[in-house]
This record gives C-alpha cells, structure tokens and sequence, in this order.
C-alpha cells in the first residue's frame, strides 16, 4: 500500500502535536504518554522477547482457531453449495446460531476449557466458521455447471469431485473469504485475551492498562494494528499473486 | 413451484426441533455433560424465570440502551463526517491513508486506552461503543461517495446545485446501500463491545452475568444468557434489514 | 476517403449577430508534454435562436467532447464558447443536456415525477406549482400514466423520454443531445425522433443534436454540421432545406433528402455509419 505524501501530513501533524503538548507540560495528566515514549517502551518490548512471546502466543490461538473454523466451514459450505436441499432444511438452524456474537461463547468456552489456548481456539473457530461456510456455500454455487457436468460425466466419486473440480474452481472466491476471516480470527483472538484469558498481546494490554504503563498500551495497541495491516496484506498479495492471473476466472468462463 | 417455498421452510422447522431432540436424548443420556451444556428443558427452564424477573430485564435492558446508544450516536456521526469526508476530494486525498491504518484496529482492543482515559465506568463504555461503531458507518459512506455515478455529479453542475443539494439530494441518496452495509457492521460491533466492556466493567449488564454465570458455575444461567444475546443480535438485525429493503425498495424493479 | 475542406466564409457560420451559442476559433487539447492530443481543431460556428442544429460525424471525432465544451462541462484550451455573448466557464441550467446513457443520468432512487422535480428544486420553484409542471411535462413526453415508476422499472425509450423532461424543466434556453438515441432499438429511436423535433418545435427551444446517425442528422436539423477525425474539425456546413413537419416516410424519400445525403456522405469515412 502506497501511502502518498500528502496522506502523511495529518498523522505526523497530530504525532507532532502530541509529543509537543506532553513535552511542554501543558497537559500534565500523564495517563496517555506520548508519541516518543510510546517507541521507547515499543522497543523495549521487542528487545526483551515479551512482545514476540505475545505476538505468538496470539497467533497460535488465532491460526489454530482460523484451520479449524475454516475447515468445517470449507465443508458445510461444500455441502450446501451443492445440495439446496440440506441448505434449505439446514436454514432456520444456521440462522438460529448465527446471530450469536462469538463473545457471548467466551464464558462458556472458559466454563468448559478454562484459561489457556483451547477456550481461545474454540471462540475464534465459531467466529471464522460462519464467513467461510457462507462465501464457500457462494462460491460452490457459483462454478460455471458445465464443470459441474464434467464431473459427473468423468463418475468421479464425491470426494475426488470435491478435491479436484470443486475446490480448485471455488477456491478464488473462499480465499476472499479466508482473508476474512483471518482479519476476524486476530480480531477475535484479541478480544478473548482482554476479557478473560491471560496469554497474548490482548493480555499484554491488559496488564499494561493494570499497571497505569499508557506508553505500553499504546505500543501494544500499535503493535495490534501492524500484525493486522500486514496480514491483510500478505494474503491480498497472496491471493493476487495466485489468482491474479485468472482473477476470477470461474466468473470470467461464463 | 409456490409449495416448494412453504415446504422447505417446514422442513427446516422439523430439522431444528430434531437437532433440538437430539440435544435434549443426550443431555439426559448424560452423553452431553450437563454442566457445560444443559439441555433444552433446563434451558427453557431458566429463560421463563428470567423473563419474570425483574433483575433480568434490568440487565437486559442495560445492555440494549448501550448498544443503542452507542450505534445510534456513532452511526449518526460516522454518515455525517462520512458525508463531509466523501465529498472534498481534498479532504480525503490528506485522511485517507490515516483511515486505511485504523479500519484493521480491533474495536477491542482501543478499551485499555479508554479505561486509562475514563476510567471503569459508564463513560467508558459508552465512549467505546460509540468509537468501534463510528468507523464502519463513516468508512460505509465514505465509499459510497467515492462510487456515485459521476454522470449524476455532471447533472448537478449543470442545475447549479448548492454543494449541500448535492450531498443531500443526489450523494447521499446514491451512497444508502454502501451506508447500510457500514450500518449493519455498526450494529454488529456495537452489540459486541458491549458485552466485551460489560464482561470488563462488571457494569450491569447481560455481557456482565454471563461471565459471573461461568465463574460460578451456573450453566443454565450462561447458556440462557447465550439465547438472549443471539436473539438481540438476530432481532436487530432484521429490524435494520426490514428497513434497509424498504429504503431501497427502488433497486429491486 | 476524406472529402477536402470545405471552409465556409467566416461569414456564414459565424455570423454573432443574433448568435445564442458561438463558438470561436476552438480547440481542445489533452494530456501534456510528449502525450499531447489534439481533439478539436479550430472550431467555429454560430447556432441562431430556435434553430435545429445536428453535428455528424464518425465514431471518436470528437463531437461528443465540442456538446461538453458547449455544455460548459470542458474548458477550451484555446478560443471560447459564448452563451449570449457570455463566455462559457461552467455548466447552466439554460444549456441542459440530455446524455446517451441515460440511465446514469436519472436518480434511481427517485420516481419519474420526482426525478422531475429535480430540476424543479434546482430553479427554486414554489412547492406547489410543482405538481401542476410536471404533469404537463409528463404528458408532453408521453409518461403521464408512468408518474410513480422508478426508472428501473422503465424501459430505455422511457427513460431517456424521462430525462428529456427533466431537461425541459429546466426551461432551457437550448438542449444539448449527446447521441441521445444512440442506445435505443430502431423503432423508439424514429418515434423519439419526432417527439423531439415537435417538442423543440413547440416550445421554441434551440436544439443542438450531436449523433453518429447521417439520416438521422438531416431528418431533425435545420443545418447539419458535418465533422472529421484526427484532429476533429468541421468539415462542412449544409443548409437543409426540408419541409416542417418532418415525416419519417415522405421527408426520407424526398430527393432533396437523399441528395444531401449523398453530399454528406462522401465527407464521412465509409465506416462511418
């Protein structure tokens, strides 16, 4: 991502600004550091391993939550994209889990696991769950039919037909969906470290708040950002990168 | 084919009530440990005493003025600066890159900078609601400004429309979709962070007595709590979608 | 097969007098530096009150980019374009234009009579004398019975119909046409043909009529303005002489129809229809 001159201006202005008033002593509460203090304590983090410990730590419960969920979605999703049938009847039961906010399964997901990386893991499965399911349900329905009739006309058992029509036809649009959901499953990963679980950098910024340390949240909470930019953007490479070529070429073929 | 439509909805009904048996046979089979997941009738159970009682709807109602407050205040705020943004070219050439480095922030995890700021309390949470929803309403309008058709910016040059006509009867108008996209985001995450900052706050608060109902070990309490917020979620959400058809009932001749 | 030039003595077209519209030695250039293209090319002409003028010409001459210059959408590199003597430098509600796509033109979100109305708001008219405008422009144009459509519900002729009246709300002293029938079947582009010849005949409105359409340029127009590619440049003024009201079937077999045809023809590339 290119960031042009001119988009620099409003954020170095206000680090400029910051920094200055707190410098100054204009403003004497010290409860929001500033910008210089925020990379001293930044550094200091990476130096002594805690931040990498953390990132980690969060990382591990996001990609093992992120497989899992997207594994079972990749396949309910299959399942419903090429039976309407089940979709149908299946309909009112996903609709009825879906609205459930995957913080609510937060308390359960401790009652049963405890703290630790399995309660994670189990909450950002359900989050990544339904955006897979969903766009991969989209994207089986969307195979141009002549492949579909290819298939069956080569009597392909159902799981070679999965593995070598369906899921390479469908796979550029459920990587749209798995960019999704890895952006939710570090979202989610985050979020279960600050309300209750006590590994990661969600936990990191807890304890930083905890002890009144401001520089060290806003250093966490940079730090958050940046993993979250960068893996956006490595996957939209990726994904350029690998479908590029074809863009979406299950849509260009019809 | 108008039979198939009803049908198939029935079939899904009978589907749901028979994952619901199943769920109930294993529970009693004890195959399903009770106190993680109590059954239906437990379930069921402790949602009637909840709806006669008065603490509940206390906490519930807690948790809906939140989050409505929060998205409501947010989604109005982020439309108009969304608004204000999205029709200066000049305005978002120079803020543009710095929305692109907050929209992949967790809403979450600005809570810490905001407890430092206001402390535990209501303020708090209110101030965090309102930021996390502000941004997928305001980045929904901006985009939908940058997507309106420029033929139609050509007709307002040539009807001489005042840069508020413009706004109001023709960028805003073309941009509802966008906006609602960003809106149903909103509400989403509005509903989200307040469970997350009533769990944090232990301010009253459904977010608030599912995690007491896990420390102590109530499990029917929790998985109640679970059906509530599911409900919340799925009702609003219908609300703004009913709403969202009906506004933009145009598209679908 | 190019024609050659033929220039008219400046006298004829562009005679200022009693011009509404003037263009003036015009031209118009884009990009910059080695990527420099010319587009137009000295441009001249003066359009009378309540004349009909068609300008012809071949797909990328860019006539469509002199409608915009006239339109006030463009500005000229060099020389001007004048309305009423004043130099042109932004759009008007005098000079309205009806585009070729008209379904990005019209508000989707509104109905016809509203998208009507549009124009309305824009000239500050009362409230209440809305109602009465619009639906005697909706008669005009044909749509009286389709008020509360929306125009996704239209068809083409129908909606570049409902943008011709939005147009003539606007109470335009000339309507500028950007190949306005360019996208519609044969026989709604002959009836939408006349219905714009009686309307411009009606209400005494200047027309400029912009098309890649031979026929249709010396059917509806009092001169027809025939132009050239690479760079593009006028390259012949013809006077029609034809009988009002024009009649799809006897003005099309008229001899002096197809003479001027003929002459226009030649000047045209012949892939040029």
């Amino acid at each position: 991502m290119r960031i042009p001159g001119k988009g620099l201006v409003f954020p170095l202005a206000v680090l400029l600004l910051w920094e200055l008033a707190a410098r100054s002593g204009y403003f004497t509460s010290t409860s929001l550091s500033y910008p210089s203090a925020i990379l001293f304590a930044g550094w200091g983090l990476l130096v002594d391993g805690a931040m990498w410990k953390a990132t980690r730590e969060t990382f591990g419960a996001a990609l093992g939550g992120m497989a899992i969920g997207a594994f079972f979605g990749m396949i309910v999703g299959i399942a419903f994209g090429l039976s309407r049938l089940l979709a149908s009847l299946m309909r009112l039961s996903t609709e009825s889990l879906r609205p459930v906010p995957s913080v609510a399964l937060i308390p359960l997901a401790l009652l049963i696991y405890g703290y630790g990386y399995r309660m994670e893991i189990v909450v950002v499965a359900f989050a990544c769950f339904w955006p897979v399911m969903i766009v991969t349900e989209g994207a089986v329905r969307g195979i141009e039919p002549r492949l579909m009739e290819v298939a069956r006309a080569l009597k392909f058992p159902l799981v070679a037909r999965v593995t070598k029509i369906i899921l390479p036809a469908a796979l550029p649009r459920v990587f749209v969906g798995l960019r999704l959901a890895a952006s939710i499953s570090l979202v989610v990963a985050v979020t279960v470290e600050i309300t209750t679980n006590p590994i990661g950098l969600g936990y990191g910024l807890i304890v930083a708040q905890e002890g009144d340390r401001a520089d060290r949240v806003f250093a966490f909470l940079i730090w958050i950002g940046f993993l979250g930019w960068l893996l956006n953007a490595l996957l939209l490479r990726a994904q350029r990168r690998w479908f590029g070529k074809f863009g979406n070429w299950s849509e260009a073929a019809r | 084919m108008t039979l198939r439509g009803p049908m198939l909805w029935g079939g899904s009904v009978i589907v749901l009530l028979l994952l619901i048996g199943l769920w109930q046979l294993g529970s009693n089979a004890g195959v399903i440990p009770q106190a993680f997941f109590p059954g239906p009738d437990r379930t069921f159970e402790t949602l009637s005493d909840q709806f006669w009682s008065e603490e509940f709807w206390l906490a519930f109602s807690e948790t809906i003025r939140r989050m409505f407050f929060g998205f409501v205040l947010a989604s109005v705020l982020g439309v108009a600066l969304g608004a204000a943004l999205g029709s200066s070219p000049t305005l978002r050439e120079y803020l543009e890159p710095t929305l692109e480095l907050i929209r992949p922030l967790p809403a979450s995890a600005v809570i810490p900078v905001f407890v430092l700021m206001l402390g535990l309390n209501e303020r708090m949470v209110l101030a965090v609601i309102a930021f996390g929803s502000i941004w997928p309403a305001l980045l929904g309008t901006v985009h939908g400004f940058k997507t309106v058709e420029p033929r139609l910016y050509e007709v307002s040059r040539i009807l001489r429309l005042s840069r508020l006509e413009m706004i109001w009867k023709i960028a805003l108008p073309n941009s509802l979709p966008d906006i609602f996209s960003g809106l149903r985001l909103a509400l989403t995450v509005s509903l989200i962070l307040a469970v997350v900052t009533e769990m944090l706050s232990g301010a009253e608060g459904l977010g608030h007595n599912i995690i007491l109902a896990a420390r102590s070990f109530r499990s029917a309490d929790l998985f109640a709590g679970i059906v509530v917020l599911g409900a919340i979620g799925y009702v609003t959400n219908a609300v703004l979608e009913r709403v969202e058809r009906h506004v933009l009932r145009w598209r679908n001749s | 097969m190019t024609a050659a030039i033929v220039k008219m003595p400046l006298g004829h077209a562009t005679a200022t007098a009693d011009a509404i519209l003037a263009v003036d030695d015009l031209s118009y250039v884009v990009g910059g530096g080695a990527r420099e293209l010319l587009i137009l090319q000295n441009i001249s002409l003066a359009v009378k009150r309540r004349e009909f003028v068609s300008i012809v010409g071949a797909s990328g001459c860019g006539k469509t980019t002199l409608l915009r210059l006239m339109a006030g959408l463009l500005q000229p590199t060099r020389g001007s374009v004048r309305f009423n003597g004043t130099i042109v430098t932004e759009p008007d509600r005098q000079l309205a234009v009806v585009f070729q796509d008209y379904g990005r033109a019209l508000l989707p979100w509104r109905n016809v009579a509203d998208n009507v109305s549009l124009a309305l708001e824009a000239r500050r008219v009362p409230r209440a004398e809305r109602g009465a405008i619009i639906d005697r422009l909706l008669a005009k144009v044909g749509l009286a019975d389709r008020r509360e459509a929306f125009p996704l519900q239209l068809s083409g002729g129908m909606q570049q119909r409902l943008q011709i009246a939005r147009c003539l709300a606007q109470e335009p002293q000339i309507l500028l046409m950007d190949e306005p029938f360019g996208a519609l079947d044969a026989m709604t582009r002959q009836n939408l043909q006349d219905e714009v010849a009686r309307l411009s005949a009606e209400s005494g409105t200047t027309v400029i009529f912009v098309t890649h359409d031979l026929e249709e340029a010396i059917y509806l127009g009092d001169r027809v303005i025939s132009m050239e590619s690479r760079p593009g440049r006028i390259s012949e003024v013809v006077e029609i002489d034809l009988p009002r009201p024009r009649h799809q079937l006897r003005t099309r077999e008229d001899a002096r129809f197809l003479a001027y045809r003929h002459r226009l023809f030649d000047l045209l590339p012949t892939t040029g229809h």
